[in-house]
């Protein structure tokens, strides 16, 4: 993968262009993208594209019918209708594309098709939900009107067992691929939840991962991982091979530029400064090194891929997305 | 056989050393034995807390740096789900001497890594500590030793250094500030001119603050011969720690802080001059451990915590609101998952008078019964009640369920009082009038029976109740 731009700026803000703790991102076939911000008091959905022109905001933060409070995924159907989970309502919402509120469900418990802190979500062809069930530890499909069709998974290390699992993807198969967090690995299964095998183990090292947020899986069954307690991205083969690590190389976006503009106090100091700089020795975590090195990534908490193959990888902490596309060789 | 003596001297030891304990963690230590508690302590191995990794991801904006709340909510999770009480207890007391605030620096990562270097340095040689205090990002910006340049110092943090931080006022000249500056020129951050900027102001940055780091400037430190506190040489930040460290005013300065934090609430540090010391005999032991150990923190601390001068001191302080927070909830308990009442309960700390990361000047709180005011003294009950009200809080269950296995689980109004303020503590310095208050609101429903054990139960509500009216004495407010 090489670097291709970075689309983003920091919006405290409840409207606007810019993003606040964004968490989790969706591309529709229109070319839209949606980001799933989580900022406290200012969640929402940040509409924009690939050129870095902003549309606009769906949902707002709130307890009513079309808001959020702790939002966590996002992901859009075949009609690019748009699905977002939020782990204090324990329901998922959806919109239709204008960013009218279609309907909302979900059930928090342990029962049967109940959900307790959904976190991820993920939709097939033929538009059945899949959600990953944070604290149940398990992850259920339901129709998109909410009609549970299967679980499966428990508390555990075992197969096809989760400790907190987060992210979840399907690749063109309808394979299942879900980021088992705090087992610090990747489980895949069949659409109908059997497992099939896991990759990865607790580390730093390549092929190894340190809560592993999402991952994202392409045409060719290239797995993308975003290794969000490593502060970093892994790419690894359909085998589970070890290929790429990304660490971040942000550069200053459209919006960001625009911002620096009209700062000019802030930008003459700025373009003196050494934004990579050698630190001393007891920043010695990637999340430390993160928070003083503003091109790399600082809570990489998803991976997207869009029809043209392009990945990505939204930043929590930095309040942007870097957009990576693959290298042809 | 456990006596109520060695029950109220480890609930003594775990309030000042800590935040509190429940009576079953009490009576596992006391089966450990009051010494070996003093060394764990003093020693933490294998520390168990709410993990970073799910409070982080709960919390996405708690590595925000424009606001000073999420790295003082993060702090708050560990005074409240630490096995290690003491590490967090000694980044608090270093937090109020070595104050920093985010109202100058907009930098509240930074500051969360100052009370990190507060847990890693703090029990270690006072030297090591200032050193690094000296190289904290945070101190750096909030003194302005930023802008403290070869030709042309600006002495406020060679001032606070010895002033506040080592060796108090009427020890020092005035050319020994100016000397002092003179070896801390250089000392600043990395990318100093574009962090100054942005310190001045609430950014965006525009990608969210970037945190700080100590960067040293030898093209910009001022090399030349200086005077100080007697001695002379080129000195450079080092070697004047080094002096500061080994005055005799600074052994007897931080001995004073740590009685005063520790023991009991001494008079305001500007008054230190012209006030003697509660118990000067204390002090003088706490100082001569410090120059015997090296200048060794934790040696002073074991010292203290196995002196009788500690031991009769049970009740002597008033709780800070952080103790006061953290402590009622350890008491609660109920906290292991990240839940937006973290949020509130920082939140609350602030209302009570102490704004984690934004203490109110270089000097710190006004601490004792300072803390204490209409307004403060409401939010302390009202917080009180809210934790222990709730009878499904794993704490109040906890206690809930030993009444039910003591004196035939029934009880009259004065044994549920009595057995309440044991279980509370133990409050043994409860007044007659006090008592009597909480008796008589007992009484006005009667006797009290916990079996048979059904939930909802109003006996349990009626215990809840209690205990949240004896969080509101007086003495549960002391430490």
């Amino acid at each position: 993968m090489s670097y291709l731009k970075t689309i983003g700026v920091m919006n405290n803000n409840p409207t606007g262009r810019g993003f606040g703790h964004p968490v989790d991102l969706a591309i529709g076939r229109s070319g839209h993208i949606y980001v799933l911000n989580r900022h406290a008091a200012l969640a929402r959905v940040g509409v924009c594209t690939l050129d870095e022109e902003y549309l606009g905001e769906i949902g707002s933060y709130g307890h009513e019918d079309g808001q959020f409070w702790l939002p966590t995924a996002i992901a859009v159907d075949n009609r690019e209708n748009i699905y977002v989970a939020d782990e204090y309502h324990h329901s998922v919402t959806v919109f239709d594309r204008s960013g009218a509120f279609r309907n909302k469900w979900g059930e928090r418990g342990s029962g049967d098709g109940q959900l307790d802190g959904p976190s991820g979500l993920a939709i097939d062809a033929d538009d059945n939900v899949y959600i990953v069930d944070q604290k149940n530890c398990r992850v259920h499909k339901f129709t998109a009107d909410g009609r549970h069709l299967l679980q499966w998974g428990e508390m555990g290390e075992g197969e096809g067992q989760f400790n907190l699992p987060w992210g979840i993807t399907l690749d063109t198969q309808g394979n299942v691929y879900v980021a088992d967090w705090r087992n610090d690995r990747i489980q895949k299964f069949t659409a109908d939840g059997r497992f099939l095998t896991a990759f990865g183990e607790p580390g730093e090292c390549e092929g190894q991962f340190h809560r592993p947020a999402k991952p994202a899986v392409d045409a060719e069954g290239y797995i993308y991982v975003a290794d969000w307690g490593n502060e970093r991205v892994q790419l690894l083969a359909p085998d589970g091979t070890f290929l790429q690590s990304l660490r971040g190389q942000a550069t200053v976006s459209k919006w960001a530029q625009e911002f620096l503009d009209v700062n000019p106090d802030e930008s003459t100091t700025r373009d003196q400064s050494n934004l990579v700089p050698d630190l001393p020795s007891h920043f010695n975590t990637p999340y430390l090194v993160s928070t003083q090195t503003e091109p790399y990534f600082w809570g990489p908490a998803s991976v997207t891929l869009d029809a043209d193959g392009r990945l990505y990888v939204t930043e929590s902490s930095r309040h942007r997305v870097q957009v990576y596309e693959r290298v042809r060789g | 056989m456990v006596s109520r003596q060695d029950i109220e001297l480890m609930a003594h030891l775990m309030r000042r050393a800590g935040f509190g304990a429940s009576r079953d963690e009490i009576e596992e230590r006391l089966a450990r034995g009051y010494e070996e508690t003093v060394e764990e302590l003093l020693n933490p191995e294998d520390t168990k807390r709410l993990g970073d990794d799910v409070i982080r991801r709960y919390h996405a904006d708690i590595h925000e740096s424009r606001i000073p709340d999420p790295p003082a909510t993060e702090w708050l999770y560990r005074m409240v789900t630490t096995t290690s009480p003491l590490e967090e207890k000694i980044a608090l007391f270093w937090h109020g001497i070595f104050a920093s605030s985010f109202s100058k620096t907009q930098q509240s990562r930074s500051l969360a890594v100052q009370i990190d270097m507060f847990r890693r340095f703090g029990l270690g040689r006072f030297d090591t500590l200032l050193l690094e205090v000296s190289r904290d990002p945070i101190m750096i910006m909030w003194l302005d030793n930023h802008d403290n340049h070869n030709g042309a110092i600006n002495e406020n943090f060679g001032r606070e250094l010895i002033e506040l931080f080592s060796m108090g006022i009427g020890n020092y000249t005035e050319d020994d500030i100016k000397q002092c500056a003179r070896a801390f020129t250089g000392w600043t951050v990395g990318n100093a001119e574009y962090m100054a900027a942005r310190a001045m102001k609430a950014s965006i940055w525009p990608y969210g603050a970037i945190a700080w780091h100590f960067d040293y400037r030898d093209y910009d430190h001022d090399h030349g011969e200086k005077e100080f506190l007697g001695e002379s040489g080129p000195f450079n930040g080092e070697d004047v720690i080094e002096i500061i460290a080994r005055q005799p005013a600074t052994a007897r300065f931080i001995a004073r802080h740590i009685y005063d934090f520790f023991v009991a609430d001494e008079a305001p540090v500007t008054q230190w001059p012209y006030t003697p010391p509660l118990d000067p005999d204390a002090i003088e032991t706490l100082a001569g451990v410090y120059v015997d150990s090296g200048h060794d923190i934790r040696s002073m601390l074991r010292v203290l915590f196995n002196s009788d001068f500690f031991k009769k001191a049970q009740f002597a302080r008033v709780k800070c609101p952080a103790e006061f927070v953290a402590g009622t909830m350890r008491l609660g308990g109920g906290v292991s998952e990240p839940t937006l009442d973290m949020n509130e309960a920082n939140a609350v700390i602030g209302y009570m008078g102490q704004s984690l990361l934004a203490p109110p000047s270089v000097e710190g709180w006004h601490e004792g019964t300072e803390w204490i005011n209409s307004g403060a003294l409401v939010e302390r009950v009202n917080f009180a009640a809210k934790q222990f009200n709730d009878v499904e809080k794993p704490g109040v269950r906890q206690i809930i369920d030993r009444l039910a296995n003591e004196n035939g689980s029934a009880f009259t109004p004065d044994e549920l009082v009595d057995s309440c303020l044991d279980l509370m503590g133990p409050l043994t310095k409860v007044e007659e009038s006090t008592r009597n208050a909480l008796v008589s609101h007992v009484g006005k429903k009667g006797d009290v029976s916990l079996r048979p054990r059904t939930a909802g139960r109003e006996s349990d509500t009626r215990v809840a109740e209690l205990l949240g009216l004896i969080a509101a004495t007086k003495e549960f407010h002391r430490a």
